[in-house]
């Protein structure tokens, strides 16, 4: 077996190397959700109201992160995201960080 | 796909030397730990010292290592937008967990180092009505909002000095924290020359957790710590009777708590062990504060202090090795936090959940700050004065926020003793950061037995720091 690059030895680095594989599920992981104002622009405008909720797409401000989940939910945001609706029900397992991981999503 | 990334604060370390050699990097901004083989080690030298990191520009080799790295979050998108500081915590939010109760005024030591001048904090010496200690523990209980566990404190001066004080704040706390449904947690300092069988019977069953104030063998002991009244009375040979009789009572060994003065400090391994062959359950070392000139270290004297706690640090290992834990309190502390990887964006709880109360019910920012008018912060009657502590705060992260924030340590430290730095900046005009090559150092040691731990993850050592990390 390869040997790794690098070996996480505290449970904080732990918690990183889980959130980098999508394994975990929330923001939680590194503390909880950051100490941010909550509330957001009321435009999409990607900036530092970065999602503080323990959903995806984290990272995203909460304005974007709001669309996103429209698209997959309730659908009244017309974009194109993998949804509940189609072979993506566990989209967000596979694919955390939508900029990075999104070549995991394999369509059938 | 964003391609373009920077470094976020991070160190690396070289740990041991020759096969257990091992590459370290420790990330600043979440506390964590990593082992870099040797690949990564030689790709980050290559990368580190550029400003900004394109991923297409790397070779297929570097490029995992440095995917692994951005993984790790030590490179993060490069983004052109500042992030803002994060806002200060605002200790109006934060409901009591802890108050220290200064019942008594007064000591029967005049240790030479004292950072309380005599035990009085300044003025004469006093002792705490017992109505005060009462509605201070009250206080406690009510001001703890949703907090489950509150913890009182008795200290002084020597809190057995005044009984009645103590036995008022124990009981009323208690039925506060039970009318509340609260768990409550007291312990005592003590200089461990007054104990008696009735007394040690009212600390067992209200569970009182004792630390004795005990400095190592009887001339390194005696050297500082003397009764009032005279120099040539030694108080070394009556902590030893006291402590006779406190094993003979309480169903725990007391914590030690070890104050030693730049002088002694080349004898921090002996001391150790003659305290801890005393039969406590474990061993604190206090580096004394400079509580005069005459008490701030040569560089001598700064390594000497150096090379005692990584000698001990060096016996934790050996001891870890074959599953045993050291209780060396001061490596414990640091281990600990080191194994969850705790973050602190301030250096300790004073004025944030921890305060002191002194013999007229006055509220200060910690119990070492008790007297300093600077710090006051409140009082039984008018309350906690919020708006004090947010100001004593700021006026103390002020002087030192730009060396932090360049610092690799500041998720671990975060600034260091307030009381420390205003004896050394405020009263001695020491310039800032006295303290802060010891403490890198420090935390570089605790660094490095903690990686070493890592070895052997099914190591004991790690269940004993979950729980203390845990509380």
């Amino acid at each position: 077996m390869k040997k790794k690059i690098i070996a996480a030895l505290n449970e904080k680095a732990r918690a990183i190397e889980r959130l980098a594989k999508g394994e975990e599920k929330t923001a939680a992981a590194l503390g909880g959700p950051p100490a941010m104002p909550q509330g957001c622009t009321t435009i999409f405008d990607t900036g530092w109201e970065t999602n503080p909720r323990p959903t995806y797409p984290i990272g995203n401000c909460q304005a974007s992160a709001r669309d996103f989940h429209g698209c997959a939910g309730d659908c009244w945001w017309p974009a194109q995201v993998p949804d509940g609706l189609t072979n993506h029900s566990d989209f967000d397992v596979a694919c955390p960080n939508i900029a990075r991981d999104w070549r995991n999503l394999k369509y059938e | 796909m964003t391609a373009t990334y920077a470094w976020s604060d991070h160190r690396i370390f070289e740990a041991g030397t020759g096969p257990d050699a091992r590459v370290l990097l420790f990330g600043t901004d979440h506390a964590s730990l990593f082992a870099l083989d040797g690949s990564a080690r030689d790709v980050l030298a290559r990368w580190r010292g550029r400003e900004s990191v394109d991923l297409r520009d790397a070779s297929s080799p570097d490029r995992e290592v440095l995917e692994a790295l951005r993984d790790a979050l030590v490179l993060v998108p490069a983004s052109p937008q500042r992030r803002p500081a994060p806002a200060p915590i605002d200790p109006a939010e934060i409901p009591l967990a802890t108050l220290v109760l200064e019942v008594a005024q007064a000591c029967n030591l005049r240790c030479a180092y004292c950072y309380a001048g005599g035990g009085s904090y300044g003025g004469e010496s006093r002792l705490m009505h017992p109505e005060v200690a009462r509605r201070a523990a009250r206080r406690l209980v009510e001001s703890s909002g949703d907090r489950q566990l509150v913890t009182l404190v008795l200290f002084g001066g020597e809190p057995l000095l005044n009984v009645p004080a103590l036995r008022a704040a124990v009981l009323e706390a208690e039925a506060a924290a039970s009318e509340a449904g609260k768990q409550l947690v007291v312990s005592l300092t003590t200089n461990g020359t007054r104990f008696t069988p009735t007394l040690l019977d009212f600390l067992r069953e209200h569970r009182v957790g004792i630390t004795v104030s005990i400095d190592g063998p009887p001339e390194i002991h005696d050297a500082n710590r003397r009764y009032a009244g005279g120099r040539d009375r030694r108080t070394y040979a009556d902590v030893v009777k006291g402590l006779a009789l406190l094993r003979t009572h309480m169903p725990k060994p007391p914590a030690a708590r070890v104050t030693l003065t730049p002088a002694q400090w080349s004898r921090i391994p002996e001391v150790f062990r003659h305290v801890l062959d005393l039969g406590f359950l474990e061993v604190g070392i206090a580096p004394v504060s400079p509580v005069t000139a005459a008490l701030l270290p040569t560089t001598e004297q700064d390594a000497a202090l150096f090379t005692g706690f990584a000698l001990l640090a060096a016996q934790f290992r050996q001891a870890a090795a074959a599953g045993r834990v050291l209780p060396f309190s001061n490596l414990l502390d640091l281990l600990a936090r080191l194994h969850v990887g705790s973050v602190k964006s301030s250096p300790c709880g004073a004025g944030l959940g921890y305060l002191a109360a002194d013999a007229e019910g006055r509220f200060f920012l910690c119990h070492r700050l008790a007297g300093e008018d600077e710090f006051q912060v409140g009082n039984l009657d008018a309350g906690i004065d919020h708006a004090k502590i947010r100001v004593c705060l700021a006026n103390q992260a002020a002087s030192r926020a730009q060396a932090c924030r360049a610092c690799w340590a500041r998720s671990l430290c975060a600034g260091g003793c307030h009381y420390e730095n205003h004896l050394r900046e405020a009263r001695l005009g020491q310039p800032p950061g006295g303290s802060c090559d010891f403490i890198r150092r420090w935390l570089e040691v605790g660094i490095c037995v903690f990686a070493d731990l890592c070895r052997d993850p099914g190591n004991p050592v790690f269940a004993f720091l979950g729980r203390r990390a845990d509380g």
